[in-house]
């Protein structure tokens, strides 16, 4: 008896696991497997490469640049240096309508939003509005936590302070009148930065929160008097500074400026005459950097990107190809020639 | 005479009895400083105490490249300027890999000690103040006098002083140091033994005062030189007189000893060897493979941070709006900054969850050894066990093995099966030796069992009277031996100088000639249970030169006969012409040849008066004569006496293998695997295994070592071996034996290869040619050489195999070194890397658990490797466009969770559960372990390879997502997600590639690893924790809008599908290509088994199957008396006890060397 016992002490567990028999699935593949899969996924990515392409071909899009590059652009006045508050009209026109609600984008060229330094340079809790953080902003803000005063800035911190403060005016001419297209400015930023991430201090007014606080370095408006039309739209939750918040992946981007569509112009931005004017601030050029402005109507896919149509039917097509090859090189092996 | 003995190299100085003296010289230690001369009798084979544990083993961590760089790491983490994942993300990681290393080193650390002090805590007997009392192995010191009881272990090289028996021989059994398992003796010197052994012996012994001056402690187990000064003699002493640790004291009653070399100092523990560190191939391949890595890293890190100083300028010449994306002014500095941040940036590429895992899957495959049913050996009740868990893979990838031979390949059991009697043969060698049909032997009353042979119609006509060859036959059995009979129980115990002696006069007592006891001058038989008494006139003895033995008896009827027994080739010179069986007998010779039988001829002579006493009285002339001449005279002598024979039979005995032997070897050599084998017995036996385990074929030419010599000599040694392969000496088919070739080595010729270091690599490269090689006659340092010899010329992984002590150095010398723990537990197995119970698990341990460990562990590395570089290298590429900024392209929580917790899952359950084929089908298709020992899933090319794909998904990974996100309005916490998703979708893809074996786990791995990444997504973007701590879950809300955005859903899949083509393609053109090889690989593997057949049908050659594992020796001691007791033979009144056989007692003493017989 005891003998046994101390046989099962030290003889194997007889299970699958142990024993390596697990039962298990081992699929077989061949030729009749493969190839015909390769067709497959071809024919799936080259069916939606033309989708995306279509679907892309349908987008309208108006890209201008006003930087001011060359005599001739109607903003080179706003560069020299020395200039401020200077405003210049960008003349366009609309050879047909843009259907659907239009979105305005502001675009930058060359600049680094994604800069890591530049990037860390905030104070997440400030702007979750909590106040203790205004009196002593996070360290994470340098070099724009004080003032040469040593007050704290509020929002502190090299993002905010770049904050984009150009300003656009789009105008229809008709017959020489001018009539305001008005840009919709809600709802263009998260929701969840909107909601969440981004708070005011719960103190009214909201100046009061700012008090023994300076605006950043940069800016001309503190804060609490972003947008004079709209006082909700202030503080931390103002649309365009949740936009700038919201850095850019890439060097070239970029961002949502407001959508059109009010009124008349629900249906669409319709063929003829525009003026933009622009309220011309931000400097770029000591950069080069660019700056433009972009129409583009929307589909499901979002804006214009023919990037990943091409992609899907090179690929695609790549497959096909391949599966070919597969083919002829399976014909050779199967019947080799000197049977 | 001190001035003396240095000069000639006896510096060793023992004084018997005078522990005080040496006490001052014992070897002492304080941490690593050591000094004096005596070592004690402890074994010390642990590295650590308590005191030295921690440092020890963090120095030795720390030794590790790997370790030192994440070490690296976490210190740069911790520094807040250029952190880019918070410190704690590597530093926990890093200390449990430092704990779980040193918790197993420990742990092995602890079973060494334990084992260490079962071994020192041996009972023995030592000498203190004039009694005897019970010490332990470690107590024992230089100069202690001890007591060695029957059957006991030899606790220390001692200097044999006298024994029970007389003229104070004792037997030691050698089988744990040379593996030869015949008995050998030791005799102590004349002085000593006069002196002690007259009077009561303790008193006699206590006041023993003799200085012993010796060579210093050595591993040469064949040599000792030394003097025994004790009053105002100078006695010689060389090996004969020497008992080494590790022997076993056999057939006396007891012994004592003189302790001369203790502990580290005896010659067993000198032969050791180091115990080293061992790391298996792919895991070197892969440290290169790893340093290469972390070298690029640092290559990309500094043209990041060359980037990062011009970009920093050329900022700084520019200041306007982003002003802030420079903190310092310096651009060297910020370089400076940069260029550790990119480091630790790129630092998931090497992550140390890489060797976590990789321990893991040693552990995990390290215990499927130790479960595996079919190497559980129910007789032992011990399942395999791997004692090292970290070479798992290098089993895969064996191309040597070295195997042992006594206790490994055979189970040291030598039986009766088969004999030829006068052209006819009895016993059938086909029928398995358990499974015998047991005769009716109950007429016999000395019968013990034990014979494996059936054979009615023997016995039939032996009982009948009918034979006279037969008896003649057994009769010579039971006379023609060295054997020394014990009385225990009514019957005779048989104490053999060799296991075939034991074999042959057991079968013939059981047969009904039985030996009972012998004197000096009488052998006395009971024949059929009459009880004849024969006077021993000769004896002359068996050395391996004449390979034959004869004894000269006087019959009681008086006639002289002289029987011989002996090799075939030259009993068979020595037959009378017109010898009548001598067809059946060749055929019966070759028969046995063919089951692989040790054969022994056996013939009788009757011997005239006349010439006899001619001849006696030529020997007793030669006898006296001088010691150099008088060997070759008495050779010449009994050449004249052993003539004219007729010729009475063969003998075979079956060198009983382990079970399997045979076929797991067969099946090796299929794999491509060389075979040698390295033991300490002779030449013969050897060669008679060789053959028996097919280890030879027998077309099989051997090359021995003059041949050998002049091949290695010659200019050009390839074609000379090409040559001499050409002309086999037996062959019928030139062809086929052209091909099979084995080298034969004794340790003496190996020694030359010491002095001619340029034959080593000559050598290697014919081997490679050979179908194996044995080397016979080594001792345990030169097998370890062998060892060397083929690790250093040839890149192949090496193993070796043993049982003991002799052993242990080849063991801890090779690459594996797999213990056989066998019945009772081999020494071996103490410092093995596997421990197996039996030979035959070998075939399952290597073409099963090395096959699948290999191909995981590559698998698991490769794979690995792809994932974690194709993810991290990613930054390189987004550097370009960040303005070398270290911005990381994930969320932090990302690059934490995607290697522990997305990735791991899925491939952990490959390295534990992937088969490409089940185990029957290893075994079956032995040929498709080459890829193993080819290095065909691990070599460098190949890690370069998914380095190469790394590096092509990195590059993919980044610029289709780029492209798509180039100039719009997604924002870079988009991108993140969406290449984190693109990347983990790519891991997950070619997870599912590599995996061939699903079992649930795999499945339900592959799932969850998915499932999880968008879970822990959406948890670390979630308003909660953002609540909780903003700066740490800064990623909020992202996820949200990315799942559901379908132009990220479309570039994460369209990236994930060009990450992974090149890998589809290659398996797509694999299975396109090798549906075609398949077919051809398994019509292959059958052809070798016939062509096999057909050879065997074609030859008609034979060889001699002689073998005995006897040395010189005993035949002397019976002829001088020396080593016979006063035997007793109790049960017969019948027995004249002569005048004669009480006088040898007496007459010991004074003729030692006499041959002259009494007469009666």
């Amino acid at each position: 008896m005891v003998k046994e016992e101390q046989e099962l002490a030290n003889r194997p567990d007889n299970t699958a696991f142990t024993q390596q028999r697990l039962p298990a699935w081992q699929p077989m593949l061949s030729a009749g497997i493969v190839i015909p899969g390769f067709v497959l996924i071809g024919l799936a990515f080259i069916g939606i490469g033309v989708a995306l392409f279509v679907t892309s071909r349908s987008i309208q899009v108006l890209e201008l640049d006003y930087t001011g590059v060359g005599q001739n652009s109607p903003c080179y006045k706003c560069t020299y240096p020395n200039v401020s508050n200077c405003v210049c009209d960008l003349d366009f026109s609309i050879d047909s309508l843009f259907k659907g609600t239009v979105f305005f984008y502001y675009g930058l060229s060359n600049y680094f939003q994604n800069f890591r330094k530049y990037g860390v340079s905030k104070d997440d809790v400030q702007l979750s509005g909590d106040l203790t953080n205004f009196k002593s902003p996070s360290d994470t803000c340098s070099p724009y936590v004080y003032d040469s005063n040593n007050q704290p800035i509020v929002p502190c911190g090299s993002i905010a302070n770049s904050m984009f403060n150009d300003t656009f005016q789009l105008f229809q001419k008709i017959n020489g009148t001018k009539t305001l297209v008005p840009f919709d400015g809600k709802g263009i930023a998260w929701w969840t930065d909107y909601n969440i991430k981004y708070r005011n201090p719960s103190v009214t007014p909201l100046k009061n929160a700012f008090n023994s606080t300076v605006k950043p370095i940069f800016w001309s408006k503190p804060a609490y008097d972003l947008d004079i039309s709209d006082p909700a739209n202030n503080g931390f939750i103002n649309q365009n500074f949740l936009v700038w918040m919201r850095r850019a992946a890439l060097p070239n981007f970029r961002k949502l400026y407001g959508r059109i569509d009010e009124g008349v112009y629900a249906q669409g931005l319709p063929a003829g005459n525009y003026s933009l004017a622009i309220a011309y601030n931000y400097p770029v050029l000591s950069f080069d950097g660019r700056k433009k402005v972009v129409f583009s109507n929307v589909s499901w896919m979002g804006g214009k990107n023919e990037f990943l149509g091409i992609a899907y039917l090179v690929i695609g097509s790549l497959c096909i190809l391949m599966s070919i090859v597969m083919l002829i090189v399976y014909a050779k092996f199967k019947f080799p020639e000197e049977d | 005479m001190a001035k003396e003995s240095v000069e000639s190299g006896l510096t060793w100085e023992v004084r018997a009895n005078s522990r005080h003296y040496h006490k001052q010289k014992q070897k002492k230690s304080f941490l690593c400083f050591r000094w004096g001369q005596y070592a004690d009798n402890a074994v010390h084979s642990h590295k650590y105490s308590a005191l030295t544990f921690l440092p020890l083993t963090l120095f030795e961590q720390f030794q590790r490249v790997a370790n030192l760089y994440f070490l690296l790491m976490m210190v740069l983490q911790c520094v807040p300027v250029i952190s880019a994942i918070p410190w704690y993300i590597s530093f926990i990681p890093l200390l449990i890999i430092l704990s779980v290393r040193g918790i197993k080193d420990l742990a092995n650390d602890m079973a060494r000690r334990q084992s260490d002090s079962k071994i020192n805590s041996q009972p023995c007997d030592v000498l203190v103040s004039q009694s005897f009392s019970r010490a332990q192995w470690k107590d024992v010191r230089v100069g202690d006098v001890l007591r060695i009881h029957k059957d006991q272990v030899i606790p220390a090289d001692l200097l044999l002083l006298c024994s029970s028996e007389p003229h104070s021989l004792c037997y030691v059994e050698t089988a744990d140091i040379d593996g030869e398992t015949n008995l050998k003796f030791r005799q102590a010197p004349s002085a000593a033994h006069n002196e002690l052994t007259c009077q009561p012996s303790e008193e006699m012994l206590a006041a023993f005062d003799g200085v012993v001056l010796c060579e210093e402690p050595n591993n040469r187990l064949y040599t000792f030189r030394g003097q025994l000064h004790w009053r105002g003699e100078c006695l010689l002493l060389d090996n004969e007189h020497i008992l080494l640790r590790g022997t076993v004291l056999r057939n006396t009653e007891f012994a004592y000893g003189l302790a001369i070399y203790t502990g580290a100092d005896t010659k067993i523990l000198r032969n050791c060897g180091k115990l080293r560190v061992k790391r298996t191939q792919t895991e070197k391949v892969f440290n290169k493979v790893v340093i290469g890595i972390v070298l690029s890293v640092l290559l990309a890190a500094l043209l990041h941070a060359i980037g990062a100083g011009l970009f920093s300028s050329w900022v700084m010449s520019h200041t306007g709006v982003p002003y802030a994306l420079v903190v310092n002014g310096n651009p060297v500095y910020t370089g400076f900054l940069v260029f550790w941040s990119y480091i630790i940036l790129l630092s998931p590429a090497m992550p140390i969850a890489l060797y976590i895992s990789f321990e893991v899957i040693h552990t995990v495959h390290s215990l499927f050894i130790g479960w595996d049913m079919e190497m559980y050996w129910q007789q032992a009740e011990r399942p395999a066990h791997a004692r090292n868990t970290s070479l798992n893979e290098e089993l895969g990838q064996v191309g040597y093995l070295l195997s042992d031979k006594t206790g490994t390949l055979t189970q040291n059991r030598l039986l009766f099966r088969q004999c030829c009697i006068a052209g006819e043969i009895y016993g059938d060698p086909s029928v398995r030796a358990e499974e015998t049909e047991p005769m009716d032997l109950s007429w016999n009353p000395f019968s013990r069992g034990g014979l494996f042979m059936s054979a009615p119609s023997l016995v039939e006509k032996l009982r009948g009277q009918q034979c006279p060859f037969s008896r003649q036959f057994l009769r010579a059995l039971s006379l023609c031996h060295t054997v020394m009979a014990e009385w225990k129980e009514e019957a005779p115990v048989y104490q053999a100088a060799s296991p075939d002696e034991e074999a042959l006069v057991g079968a013939a007592r059981e047969l009904g000639w039985v030996f009972l006891s012998r004197t000096r001058d009488f052998i006395i038989v009971s024949e059929l249970g009459v009880i004849r008494q024969y006077q021993l006139l000769a004896l002359l003895d068996f050395t391996s030169k004449r390979r034959r033995m004869s004894v000269l008896v006087r019959e009681p009827e008086g006639g002289l006969k002289l029987y011989c027994k002996g090799a075939d080739i030259v009993i068979l010179d020595r037959l009378q012409k017109d010898c009548p069986y001598q067809e059946r007998t060749e055929r019966a010779l070759e028969l046995f040849a063919q089951a692989c039988l040790r054969t022994l001829c056996v013939a009788v002579r009757s011997v005239p008066e006349a010439s006899w006493e001619q001849w006696s009285k030529t020997l007793a002339q030669s006898a006296a004569m001088a010691t150099c001449d008088r060997d070759a005279l008495l050779e010449k002598l009994y050449d004249q006496m052993e003539r004219e024979l007729q010729f009475l039979g063969v003998t075979a005995i079956e060198d009983r293998l382990q079970e399997g032997v045979p076929e797991t070897i067969a099946l090796l050599q299929q794999a491509g695997l060389k075979v040698w084998v390295l033991t300490g017995d002779k030449k013969e036996t050897a060669v008679n295994i060789g053959y028996s385990c097919k280890l030879l074929d027998p077309d099989t030419r051997l090359l021995e070592w003059q041949e050998l010599r002049q091949i290695l000599q010659s200019p050009d040694p390839a074609v000379s071996f090409f040559k001499a392969r050409q002309t086999a000496l037996w062959a019928v088919d030139k062809q086929a034996a052209g091909v099979k070739t084995a080298v034969v080595l004794t340790g003496p010729e190996l020694a030359e290869f010491d002095q001619r270091p340029e034959w080593g690599a000559t050598f290697m490269s014919l081997a490679e040619q050979c179908q194996s090689v044995l080397c016979c006659r080594v001792t345990p340092g030169q097998k370890a050489d062998i060892v060397t010899l083929v690790r250093k010329h040839t890149s192949s992984v090496t193993m070796s195999i043993g049982d003991g002590a002799n052993d242990v150095n080849m063991i801890k010398t090779a690459h594996v070194g797999v213990g056989l723990a066998g019945v009772e537990g081999g020494q071996a197995v103490q410092t093995a890397d596997f421990a197996l119970s039996q030979f035959r698990f070998l075939q399952r341990l290597l073409l099963v658990h090395g096959r699948w460990s290999y191909r995981r562990i590559s698998l698991f590395l490769r794979y690995f490797l792809f994932k974690t570089c194709s993810f991290a290298l990613v930054h390189i590429w987004f550097g370009l466009f960040n303005g070398f900024s270290a911005q990381s392209l994930y969320e932090t929580w990302f690059i934490a969770l995607y290697t522990v917790l997305y990735t791991a899952a899925p491939i952990m359950c490959v390295a534990f559960f992937e088969q490409d084929v089940n185990a029957d089908s290893s075994l079956k298709w032995p040929e498709l372990y080459k890829s193993g020992p080819r290095q065909e899933l691990s070599s460098p090319l190949m890690l370069f390879l998914s380095l190469l794909y790394a590096v092509y998904s990195s590059l993919v990974l980044f610029f289709i997502p780029f492209g798509v996100y180039y100039n719009t309005d997604y924002d870079l916490q988009t991108m993140a997600v969406t290449v984190a998703m693109a990347a983990t979708f790519t891991a997950t893809v070619e997870i599912t590639l590599l995996t061939r074996y699903w079992t649930k786990f795999n499945v339900a791995f592959v799932c969850i690893s998915v499932v999880f990444f968008f879970i822990c997504s959406r948890i670390t973007q979630s308003t909660r924790l953002f609540e909780r701590s903003p700066s740490d879950y800064f990623f909020i809300g992202a996820s949200e809008r990315a799942f559901i955005d379908p132009l990220v859903w479309l570039a994460a899949l369209f990236t994930t599908w060009t990450a992974v083509l090149p890998s589809v393609t290659a398996l797509a053109i694999n299975v396109i290509l090798t549906m075609h090889d398949k077919h051809k690989v398994h019509s292959a593997s059958l052809q070798p088994v016939e062509l096999r057949s057909k050879l065997r049908r074609g030859t008609s050659l034979r060889r001699s199957s002689y073998a005995l594992s006897q040395g010189a020796g005993p035949g002397r001691l019976i002829t001088s008396g020396t080593c016979i007791r006063s035997t007793v033979p109790t049960v017969d009144e019948k027995v004249t006890e002569s005048e004669n056989s009480t006088d040898s007692q007496v007459q010991i003493h004074m003729k030692d060397n006499s041959h002259v017989p009494n007469g009666t």
